[in-house]
């Protein structure tokens, strides 16, 4: 996986900023300046507010986006002070973006049949992949999980655009209940085998994720999430460990998104 | 911009302006080439090197803070032998002053390092590293204890043939003794402060943030610290010293140097706003102006008369 090296500032001034309920986001900016080129499962790293506190800039995966980078939405969840400061920001707003940053999901040579595993704001970088990367032979199965259905975000909009989407909920209020693992166990049990399984949430579901899959001997990429200083390789902050080696590699530049083989999530 | 007024003299050292860059926040120099031209700074502290390379700590390594961060990466470094081989060759062309920041597990390994960077001629002066709070053998062991660091630095001085720099601790309970040995054993700057050791809980595991416990506190929120050391260490030796503590404004620079420094390292703003080396650099002369200063190396301790 090469690293990207287009990465630069881009002030962006926001254009929505819609509430997706049960404290989720959808934030879409417009790079002020000329944009940067995006690819999906990139990320960007916002500075909330042009303050010292809150201190860190907060890495955002792209969600949806124009492929020329002139437009970027953001699916957020408020965790803490520097998402609540975003979740408020009206349109005109200018925020503070470095990057894009980050190797992305690719659709390896030869693979026709995708399935996406995602839980909550894990579907956010599927957004992206399925609306940018169409092509007459690609075959999308999204399975998404989330605690309830009102957390589903976006299942009518992948369905709009030709994507199979499979959900599970926890408390069972839509689609297989329990864990969206167990939607996808039940979907290989029938046969069914993708070239490869991309998987983006919650890392003890993408552990899972990535072990269902090499069960299977079925490729996986997993999207990781990190604590980050910097976003760009210089904070060494976000590593990952190897499999099988003492050594960390960056989920900034490396990742965030690996050969689930090769790291330990 | 080229401007005599901002030029520095740290010893043997010409700066073309006092705005370099901190160990740990700045890679091996050009990870932020990408952003701008790293020679229009003053300089630059590489990562730490240490003879062999070094994976560093578990993750979690960082946690942000109240106007800071804690940080335990536990010097994870690529090692001397690639560094000579693939970063130094990558600098040539680099315009900037190239500090190279290093650290040992023994007296006998900072001697040896020591050695073998005096070699290479991009390298324009050493930094040692006796301050890290993150790892257990080297860094903090030599710096926390008088005696230890007058030993190291002793040792290093004999096989440094380039300026030496030691970076001292602000955990400790005086830290004037520890830049006195320095001077004494022949060291030619210093560089005020390393992080302060701290640490964070989550509340919802119950557990410790960072897998080392207790890690290294940076950004604004040290800056008070800071500059009250650079003010004490500049009472006490005479030789020159890089403030570092939390700077991120050209406002902040000149503070440092006031109260003593003669260069300051910028450290985790880095993170924040890759462009804030070029930025301070490029603003320095409208603040100059603003105070009535015609060249920057009048403010040096300005604030001690």
């Amino acid at each position: 996986m090469s690293e990207n090296h287009s990465a630069l500032a881009m002030d962006c001034v926001v254009i929505a900023n819609e509430p997706l309920g049960d404290g989720h986001f959808h934030l879409v900016a417009e790079p002020v300046v000329k944009p940067v080129a995006v690819a999906p499962g990139q990320f960007v790293m916002i500075r909330v507010a042009n303050m010292l506190d809150p201190f860190l800039r907060r890495p955002m995966s792209v969600a949806d986006f124009a492929p020329d980078g002139s437009r970027i939405g953001f699916v957020i969840k408020e965790v803490g002070k520097g998402t609540r400061i975003l979740s408020i920001l009206s349109p005109g707003a200018k925020i503070d973006v470095v990057g894009p940053f980050g190797t992305g999901f690719a659709i390896p040579d030869g693979a026709k049949k995708v399935w996406m595993v995602a839980g909550g704001t894990g579907v956010a970088p599927f957004l992206g992949l399925t609306e940018n990367i169409k092509r007459a032979d690609l075959d999308y199965t999204l399975l998404m999980g989330a605690r309830s259905a009102s957390q589903l975000f976006y299942a009518a909009r992948f369905r709009d655009n030709g994507v199979n989407v499979i959900t599970a909920t926890e408390d069972g209020s839509d689609g297989v209940k329990g864990f969206v693992t167990s939607a996808l166990s039940a979907e290989l049990e029938k046969g069914m085998k993708p070239d490869v399984i991309f998987t983006c949430g919650p890392s003890p579901m993408m552990r899972a994720v990535a072990e269902i899959a090499e069960d299977a001997g079925i490729v996986c990429h997993a999207s990781l999430e990190s604590y980050m200083a910097c976003g760009f390789g210089a904070c060494l902050g976000c590593v990952v460990k190897k499999r099988g080696a003492e050594q960390y590699v960056t989920v900034c530049r490396t990742g965030p998104v690996f050969n689930a083989l090769e790291i330990e999530i | 911009m080229s401007d005599k007024n901002l030029e520095v003299r740290f010893g043997e050292l010409r700066l073309k302006n006092p705005v370099v860059t901190a160990s740990g926040t700045f890679g091996y120099g050009l990870t932020y080439s990408k952003f701008y031209d790293v020679s229009t700074l003053g300089g630059f502290v590489t990562k730490g090197l240490s003879l062999k390379p070094k994976a560093g700590n578990k993750p979690p390594r960082i946690c942000e803070t109240a106007a800071g961060m804690l940080n335990a990466i536990g010097l994870q470094n690529i090692g001397l032998d690639k560094f000579i081989s693939q970063k130094i060759p990558a600098l040539k062309g680099v315009d900037t002053a190239i500090i190279v920041n290093f650290f040992g597990n023994t007296v006998e390994e900072y001697a040896e390092i020591s050695a073998r960077l005096s070699e290479i001629p991009q390298v324009s002066a050493l930094e040692m590293n006796i301050s890290c709070p993150n790892v257990k053998e080297g860094g903090i062991a030599f710096g926390s204890d008088v005696r230890a660091t007058s030993k190291v630095v002793s040792a290093c001085r004999k096989t440094s043939k380039k300026p030496l720099i030691v970076k001292l601790s602000p955990n400790v309970t005086d830290i004037t003794e520890f830049a006195r040995a320095c001077e004494a054993e022949g060291a030619d700057g210093l560089s005020v402060i390393n992080t302060l050791v701290g640490m964070a809980i989550d509340i919802n595991k119950r557990r410790p943030v960072l897998s080392n416990i207790t890690g290294g506190l940076s950004g604004p929120a040290i800056k008070p610290v800071a500059l009250r050391m650079v003010w004490q260490c500049y009472k006490t030796v005479k030789i020159p010293i890089f403030g570092i503590g939390g700077i991120s404004s050209p406002e902040d620079v000149i503070e440092f140097m006031m109260a003593g420094a003669t260069a300051v390292q910028i450290g985790s703003m880095n993170f924040v706003d890759p462009h804030i080396g070029k930025r301070i650099a490029d603003t320095l002369p409208s603040v100059l102006d603003r105070i009535g200063e015609s060249h920057i190396s009048g403010i040096i301790g300005a604030a001690h008369s």
